[in-house]
């Protein structure tokens, strides 16, 4: 009930882009290739005193059940929308100003809780591209199944489920980025829900860590010459 | 309307001089022969939730290509027979040229070549997918999504198509009652025959297989075949360039003898003839 | 030097607690100074600084850049200087202050496809960076295979003093023209050389914050191990001018050897 599912991220792996992240979260496969900063095009779309940020939430065709038609759904427009108001935060916009990043978010394959895998690829996949960051967003899950409630909740559990909470967070500024909720909670277990996500966010940062210090210093944690 | 563009790559002269150098040599700044096709994976049944599935790497060209099965009104004038689309987006991840949006003319062809060469090598069996001729027949979505881009897309992106169809399995749908059910049962997927694409460019007096987008970039035209063991069953010539009558002997014979050894590879891969 | 302390930091980790000032890609939450980039943090008496390890080339004035000409209008030439911004050469900068545009053919000077080493004269954040090829070693390069590498390892590239170029320079008999935009083109005698910098230019690339990468690079290019002399001969222009303000993976890589020499 508090466990997470299987979570592994791989860093780098879109050879073209500035920086990605692939990331399986239970049985999502989902893939967040950043390019920028860069030019803005069209010109007048540039922000003069900081970077604009775009973001694609998009699933292939055959990422669901039954085959989603190529063309953006009104769920993804909305997705990529909070999916940019979760990662803003986090990065230092202002240092790049006139400039565009482009995050792209696709998913391969979709389970319960993509929104959440996606927000944690992206994020890697900022860092790995060298953008200023104030902290990595982690992003979890939690809901309720049974009138219980439950951390990272999968497809299955979705749709039977009474209750699903999305939550982005910055765990070192301890701040919410993204909250959403669909389903009915008391006020106890809206609490209670909000703190399994949080505790679950932790645990996904911890993740996101370890692959990015796996991608750039291999098993070396420490500097060589301190362990000397 | 189509209309002519400037390639979005611009090759340093530099790079293509030493291009030309290389090619004045036999040879290719990879250090490739004209002949010479990239390192080549296939990973099968990569996506669970499709009914079928493969991932194709070419050099850093990525594809992934995954099936959904469905059932659906037949085509015109192919009634008793199931219908079969393969559709491709080269997704915003692929380059830095790439805009996200619905798909242009070059993303379009990509799709219509793949597909034919998969539909008049009549590798899958459609007249054994009619379920109510006439009215109800099997449809088969082949969808590719391009990972990233470095040339010779039409390869990997048919790569992937054929060998996601070498590992689908066909769900068994019956009727009852007028209505479609799924029995939750599969089979095997009805096959004839693996086609294999094989793209080759021309720059210069040169013609090579397989090119990287640099060479793309260089390129005066370019053609893509498809063979079966028995010949030939779909060509597209493209870009705006032409070939001598020589020059496209000399590919059609390449694209058969490189198309044999990317066939027993996809054998060998999945366990099925053709 | 001695105490400076160093650590790998990813963004959000915190490198240190206390009244330090922060330097580069560090900023200061309460009492604590936080890491913004994925590098190498360095905690000194002047402050804290991440060395990062990722990232596209940001310009900055002066700076010795290799660019490609990418497009042009009736007035400048636009040059892809593999950054966040397309820079700027105006003609003028080429043809004097009385150019015309109907009198002056700028085809002959630069064409689409042409790469050239230029200084970046202005770049201001409401404007994009402007180039001038008026200096000596300036302008089209004629010669030579280019190749990208992260402007991150340029520093380590060049080396304390420019001893790592030196080094592959020396052993592959071949000139690298290095900018601080990560483009670099290789000139030399033989291909084989030029290959064997090529490949020690990508291995000092990949593999910039590792301990003894220079031991790694001597055996890449089979040098005998003994102590190298220093040589203090003048940098190649690009290269040697364009020594960056601030911290560098080079003046890690000096400390650290200092170190390991006691």
């Amino acid at each position: 009930m508090d466990e997470l599912r299987e979570v592994k991220i791989t860093v780098g792996t879109v050879k073209n882009a500035d920086g990605s992240a692939f990331i399986e979260f239970g049985k999502n496969k989902i893939l967040a290739a950043v390019y920028g900063p860069r030019e803005v095009h069209p010109k007048h779309m540039a922000l003069p005193d900081r970077c604009v940020l775009r973001c694609r939430y998009h699933m292939s065709p055959f990422s669901t059940d039954t085959r989603k038609n190529p063309a953006p759904s009104r769920r993804e427009v909305e997705i990529s929308k909070v999916m940019r108001e979760a990662l803003e935060p986090a990065l230092m916009l202002e240092d790049y100003p006139r400039a565009a990043i482009d995050v792209y978010v696709e998913v391969l394959q979709s389970d319960g809780g993509s929104r959440c895998a996606g927000i944690a690829a992206a994020s890697v996949a900022l860092a790995d591209a060298g953008i200023n960051m104030r902290d990595l967003v982690a992003a979890c899950a939690a809901g309720k199944v049974d009138e219980k409630i439950v951390l990272d909740i999968n497809d299955t559990e979705d749709k039977e489920g009474g209750a699903d909470m999305p939550v982005a967070y910055l765990p070192r500024l301890d701040q919410v980025t993204l909250l959403q909720l669909d389903g009915n909670l008391s006020p106890e277990q809206f609490n209670e829900c909000l703190d399994k996500a949080i505790s679950g966010c932790k645990m996904v940062y911890e993740i996101q860590k370890k692959a990015l210090m796996q991608k750039y210093f291999g098993n070396e944690t420490e500097m060589k010459e301190e362990t000397q | 309307m189509s209309s002519s563009k400037r390639s979005p790559i611009i090759v340093e002269h530099l790079r293509k001089q030493a291009m030309w150098d290389a090619l004045s040599r036999g040879k290719r700044l990879d250090g490739r022969d004209f002949g010479d096709q990239r390192p080549l994976e296939i990973e099968i049944d990569v996506i669970k939730k499709a009914n079928g599935s493969a991932r194709v790497k070419l050099g850093d060209s990525e594809v992934i290509a995954g099936i959904k099965i469905e059932t659906g009104e037949p085509f015109e004038g192919l009634e008793s027979k199931g219908a079969l689309i393969v559709t491709a987006e080269v997704l915003p991840t692929a380059s830095p040229h790439v805009e996200p949006g619905p798909p242009d003319e070059e993303v379009v062809e990509l799709a219509r070549v793949v597909d034919r060469g998969v539909r008049e090598s009549e590798m899958v069996d459609l007249d054994q997918l009619a379920l109510v001729p006439g009215k109800i027949v099997y449809t088969i979505f082949v969808d590719c999504s391009v990972i990233n881009a470095d040339g010779n897309l039409f390869d990997a992106t048919s790569y992937a198509t054929v060998a996601a169809i070498l590992s689908a399995r066909l769900p068994i749908f019956e009727m009852q009652d007028s209505k479609v059910v799924d029995t939750g049962q599969t089979k095997d997927m009805p096959l004839r025959t693996i086609p294999v694409s094989i793209t080759a460019i021309r720059i210069g007096d040169s013609v090579l297989i397989d090119p990287t987008a640099e060479e793309e970039a260089c390129m005066d035209a370019r053609i893509t075949i498809d063979t079966t063991p028995e010949g030939f069953c779909a060509i597209q010539k493209g870009f705006a360039g032409s070939f001598t009558i020589d020059q496209l002997k000399k590919a059609a014979e390449t694209a058969r003898i490189k198309g044999e050894a990317v066939r027993a590879k996809l054998r060998e891969l999945t366990g099925k003839n053709g | 030097m001695h105490d400076v302390q160093r650590r790998y930091v990813i963004p959000g980790d915190k490198i240190v607690e206390g009244n330090f000032r922060p330097l580069m890609n560090v900023i200061k939450a309460g009492n604590s100074l936080i890491a913004t980039r994925i590098g190498i943090a360095e905690t000194g008496r002047d402050g804290v600084k991440v060395i990062p390890l990722s990232g596209v080339y940001i310009p900055r004035v002066n700076d010795l850049v290799i660019g490609k000409i990418v497009d042009h209008s009736s007035l400048s030439w636009e040059v892809d200087i593999n950054s966040c911004f397309s820079a700027h050469l105006p003609a003028q900068d080429v043809f004097g202050r009385d150019f015309s545009p109907a009198r002056d053919d700028m085809g002959r000077h630069f064409a689409i496809g042409d790469m050239i080493t230029a200084r970046i004269m202005a770049f201001d954040r409401t404007r994009d960076p402007m180039l001038t090829v008026q200096d000596r070693d300036l302008g089209k390069i004629p010669r030579g295979e280019a190749l990208k590498i992260s402007a991150t390892r340029v520093p380590r590239l060049i080396g304390k003093r420019g001893s790592m170029i030196q080094m592959i320079e020396q052993a592959t008999q071949t000139r690298v023209l290095i900018g601080q935009n990560g483009i670099v083109v290789v000139t030399g005698r033989t291909p084989e050389g030029i290959k064997l910098a090529v490949r020690a230019i990508r291995m000092v690339e990949e593999e910039a914050h590792t301990a003894n990468l220079t031991q790694r690079i001597k055996v890449l290019l089979g040098i005998p191990d003994v102590p190298p002399q220093q040589q203090d001969a003048p940098r190649d222009a690009v290269a040697g001018a364009s020594k960056p303000e601030g911290a560098t993976i080079d003046e890690v890589e000096e400390e650290l050897e200092v170190e390991e020499e006691k």
